[in-house]
């Protein structure tokens, strides 16, 4: 009987607020895009395909396109090759330490692309700590390899996005029916059969899901191309380029190539997000995990795990080491030789050095309150008044998920570039509005998503209660609905503080001097040769991180008690 | 008595199928009225329209003779349990009785006094401090109607609130329920499905049956003369078999004729007068028939088909006359596959005749 449940006429205030989210998020999400896309068939007042022509005619530009095509199907592979056994390991087996050492090996998703590749360069680079060790050891005149071109955006790639396979095949595991490993077994199947007939058929669409994350997310990968690639171009370093030196029209059409590619991979994700198969049935009777038993299995289990994290994090590690080298010192030894805490009390000893913390954190509190916002408006929209036009309205949450931070930014610095006020543009390049707006934009999905399942969580007859009590819209919403909401509101801001903290390719295109973030910051000691401070402002990244994060499952527990 | 809430017919249509149909009922004030019928009879529809969570397509809500039909449920003041109580998990146990005290704008020292009466009321005094998932369900159940009733609401509505309770506890909570009520004199709508709870609870019962209301009266009205097939069999049991009607209607009584020579009195409906001849389904409540022998007058002969133990009686299903009774006898003689012959005890009480249709079978 709650087939009607819902708005039936809805107040005047009700209506502008339906119209302020749709305003809102089309202004932000579409209209920047539809800039772009009018852009790239524009020249010189007219409507043209010259500049379509000029790019598919242009043999590095092809490069380039498939260049980001085959380096992401090859990080797709890799990643897994990684992520899936690491995640039958620890789905599968119990041991000492298990529980450590899985949190630990699903940390990368939480840290900034930048951070990591800075990190794999201190460690596998030229001049890194596991490169010169090998030399000399090996004794070498010239390091063992040269951490660059496409080998070596393929190695930072499987090594920040292996996660994804393992988060998707650990989720995947976790949904599947424990006493299918026992019917396996108790018909006579070993563990490889078990394995190859049962468990990864049953995992496909997890590992279809993770595939396709992995391939978007490597599509619009910028960090490690830009700071590794050389001479190597991809199409986020293509359109930055393009867009560097002037040749406005042709990024315009990189851009919505690069936007194409990716909305097409998104189209089939979307699908299969709607499908969760492979359900459990039955609830724990049976233990997923099984102790390992014999000698060999007991030694062999927790040490593969060991190792295999310890690489895993090898790098972030490294990251922590050189923030304590002392400026200058580090030449030619394998390891650094003098140790001190001055990089980090340079961090906030001086307005110059500090200001980027204190952008960081400003620009991506704002926009995570203002992606907070709009979820939530956008979530009252969607589940509650269950007004027209609300798939649209999800959609339009997703949408940025889908494009590459590179597309955001140009799309931004293209439409906000301009004084048309009549058309909705303002001039906001050079100011820190630009930053936050791409970066409210880029997290929007984050919180859209938790709004949306934290909402469709939520008993409508708690507000419905709330009602029968007395209570009017307002004071409903503030003491029964966002009281409610508060698990979801929690991860959500967190995931989008996070992201904003570390945001490093739409802040590259959009940046100026005095709005310069952290990631930015990192770049530019990076290129002085300051690679204490580089550290040390990564560590700090990585620490920031980190508490934002931990205080965000606070929040999530103690709103969920 | 004075109407208190009146529903002047109400109407509600959902995606093209109307869940409740031109329903007017009156409730007096302290008076309790149940909504009884089955599940998607449209009683929830009906208590949500009265609430104001759901707008009527057509028809009224007036009460206390203010039509109240466009007004926001919080502007309207009743008190709601809900079915499964909708406590705000994240408040305490006085902080959800107090809320709708706050939104009342009382002062601190009032609030406090007032939740603790209500807590008394419910018979949980001290549980202010606790946490509302520490509590039982009956517990649960209970701060969910003290919170209701702690604003002094102008009615009282009630979803399916013992649902969730466990059979011994419901039974012991509605006895519980209904005298509260009373004692406050609470005028009290209470939807549920369940004929013995709405027989315990309410001075009058509304049946409804696919979104229509079939009958309102007290239980024992409903249960004596039930204006429809529906009420007569979802109130109580009742066995039916095929008859034709002989002679006219006198008093509310009609003559049944089931066999060659057997003919019953049977109660007839006010509502759709029986011509002579016309075909009927004669409906019979076990207690108001017996056993007796074959050769007496008027007796249905029938075999037995099933035996049941139901305390301090036995309950017969007899195959008989093309349908099937059930007859209630102190005796445990008969057993299944006898052929026995059945009377009315005090015909016609327990005995109904209701039309029946072209199309319908003769079975029950």
């Amino acid at each position: 009987m709650s087939g009607g449940r819902g708005h039936q006429r809805m107040a005047w205030r009700g209506r502008l607020l339906v119209a302020a989210v749709f305003a809102i998020l089309l202004w932000a999400v579409v209209y920047p895009n539809l800039t772009v896309i009018a852009e790239s068939f524009r020249a010189d007042g007219t409507i043209t395909l010259r500049h379509y022509v000029q790019v598919f005619s242009t043999p590095s530009e092809l490069r380039a396109l498939w260049s980001s095509i085959w380096i992401s199907a090859a990080t797709v592979l890799l990643s897994a090759l990684i992520g899936v056994p690491l995640a039958l390991l620890f789905a599968r087996f119990e041991f000492p330490g298990r529980r450590v050492l899985g949190a630990l090996a699903a940390m990368p998703v939480l840290l900034p692309p930048l951070v990591g590749v800075i990190a794999i360069l201190f460690l596998y680079g030229e001049s890194g700590v596991a490169t010169r060790l090998l030399q000399s050891f090996l004794g070498l005149q010239s390091p063992p390899w040269r951490l660059q071109g496409a080998s070596a955006i393929l190695a930072v790639h499987a090594y920040s996005m292996y996660v994804y396979f393992y988060l998707f095949a650990l989720a995947g595991l976790a949904r599947l029916d424990p006493a299918m490993f026992e019917a396996a077994a108790s018909l006579g199947a070993g563990n490889a059969r078990t394995l190859t007939r049962v468990v990864l058929p049953m995992l496909t669409p997890s590992l279809a899901g993770a595939a396709l994350l992995t391939f978007m997310t490597s599509m619009a990968s910028f960090s490690a191309p830009y700071v590794l690639g050389g001479g190597f171009r991809v199409m986020t370093t293509q359109i930055f380029n393009s867009k560097l030196q002037g040749e406005v029209a042709m990024a315009m059409v990189e851009t919505v190539m690069l936007a194409t590619v990716s909305l097409l991979v998104l189209w089939p994700l979307a699908r299969w997000e709607g499908s969760r198969e492979y359900v459990a049935p039955s609830k724990g009777t049976s233990a997923m995990r099984v102790p390992v038993r014999s000698l060999w299995a007991r030694v062999a289990v927790p040490l593969a795990a060991g190792v295999g994290v310890l690489v895993l994090v090898l790098p972030h590690l490294t990251l922590l080491l050189v923030s304590f080298v002392r400026d200058g010192t580090w030449t030619t030894q394998t390891l650094p030789p003098a140790y001190t805490l001055e990089n980090y009390r340079e961090l906030f000893a001086e307005t110059h050095t500090f200001r980027p913390i204190f952008n960081s954190l400003l620009m991506a509190a704002v926009a995570t309150l203002a992606a907070l916002a709009l979820a939530l408006a956008a979530g009252q929209l969607i589940v509650r008044w269950r007004v027209r036009g609300r798939r649209l309205l999800e959609g339009l949450l997703a949408l940025p998920w889908a494009l590459p931070g590179t597309v955001v930014a140009i799309a931004l610095a293209t439409t906000f570039s301009a004084h048309q006020p009549w058309a909705a543009r303002w001039v906001l390049v050079g100011t820190p509005w630009i930053l936050i707006l791409a970066y409210t934009l880029r997290t929007l999905p984050l919180t859209g998503r938790a709004a949306l399942a934290g909402y469709r969580q939520l008993d409508p007859s708690l507000e419905e209660a709330a009602a029968s009590l007395g209570a009017g819209p307002w004071r409903t919403l503030r003491r029964v609905t966002i009281p409610r909401l508060l698990p979801a509101i929690a991860a959500g801001a967190s995931l989008a503080f996070v992201t904003g903290l570390g945001e490093f390719v739409a802040s590259i295109v959009l940046y100026t001097h005095r709005t310069r973030p952290i990631s930015i910051e990192i770049l530019s000691q990076l290129r002085d040769f300051d690679l204490g401070a580089a550290a040390a402002y990564g560590v700090l990244l990585m620490v920031l991180v980190a508490a934002a994060f931990i205080l965000g499952q606070r929040w999530v527990q103690s709103g969920s008690a | 008595m004075r109407a208190f809430l009146e529903l002047e017919s109400l109407t509600r249509v959902f995606a093209g199928t109307p869940a409740v149909r031109e329903l007017s009922l009156q409730v007096g004030e302290h008076e309790i009225v149940t909504l009884l019928g089955p599940s998607g009879c449209g009683k929830t529809t009906t208590l949500r329209m009265i609430a104001g969570f759901e707008r009527p397509d057509s028809g009224r809500v007036v009460v206390d003779g203010r039509d109240v039909t466009g007004m926001p449920p919080q502007k309207r003041g009743f008190g709601m349990v809900f079915q499964h109580y909708a406590l705000f998990p994240h408040l305490s146990v006085a902080e959800n009785v107090a809320f709708g005290l706050e939104t009342a704008g009382l002062g601190k020292a009032e609030i406090e006094s007032r939740v603790g009466r209500a807590l008394d009321l419910v018979r949980l005094p001290g549980t202010q401090g606790r946490s509302v998932s520490s509590l039982s369900g009956g517990q649960q159940q209970r701060i969910a109607l003290a919170r209701a009733l702690a604003p002094a609401p102008k009615v009282l509505l009630l979803d399916e609130p013992l649902s969730k309770l466990d059979a011994a506890l419901r039974e012991q909570t509605r006895r519980e329920l209904r005298s509260l009520v009373k004692e406050i004199g609470m005028t009290t709508v209470y939807v549920t499905h369940d004929q013995e709870e709405a027989f315990d609870l309410a001075d009058r019962i509304a049946v409804l049956r696919q979104g229509l209301l079939d009958q309102v009266g007290p239980a024992e009205q409903l249960y004596r003369r039930p204006a429809t097939q529906f009420v007569a069999t979802f109130l109580g049991r009742a066995g039916a078999v095929a008859g034709t009607v002989e002679g006219v209607p006198e008093d509310g009584v009609v003559m049944c004729r089931l066999g060659a020579d057997i003919c019953w009195p049977a109660l007839a409906p006010a509502s759709a007068p029986l011509t002579k001849g016309a075909a009927v389904r004669l409906l019979a409540r076990p207690e108001a028939l017996a056993f007796a022998p074959s050769d007496q007058e008027a007796v249905l002969n029938g075999q037995v088909t099933e035996r049941r133990f139901a305390g301090s009686f036995y309950v017969y299903r007899v195959s008989a006359g093309g349908g099937e009774l059930e007859v209630q006898s102190d005796s445990s003689d008969a057993k299944p596959g006898d052929r026995v012959g059945v009377v009315p005890r005090a015909a016609p009480a327990g005995l109904f005749a209701f039309a029946r249709s072209a199309g319908e079978g003769d079975g029950a």
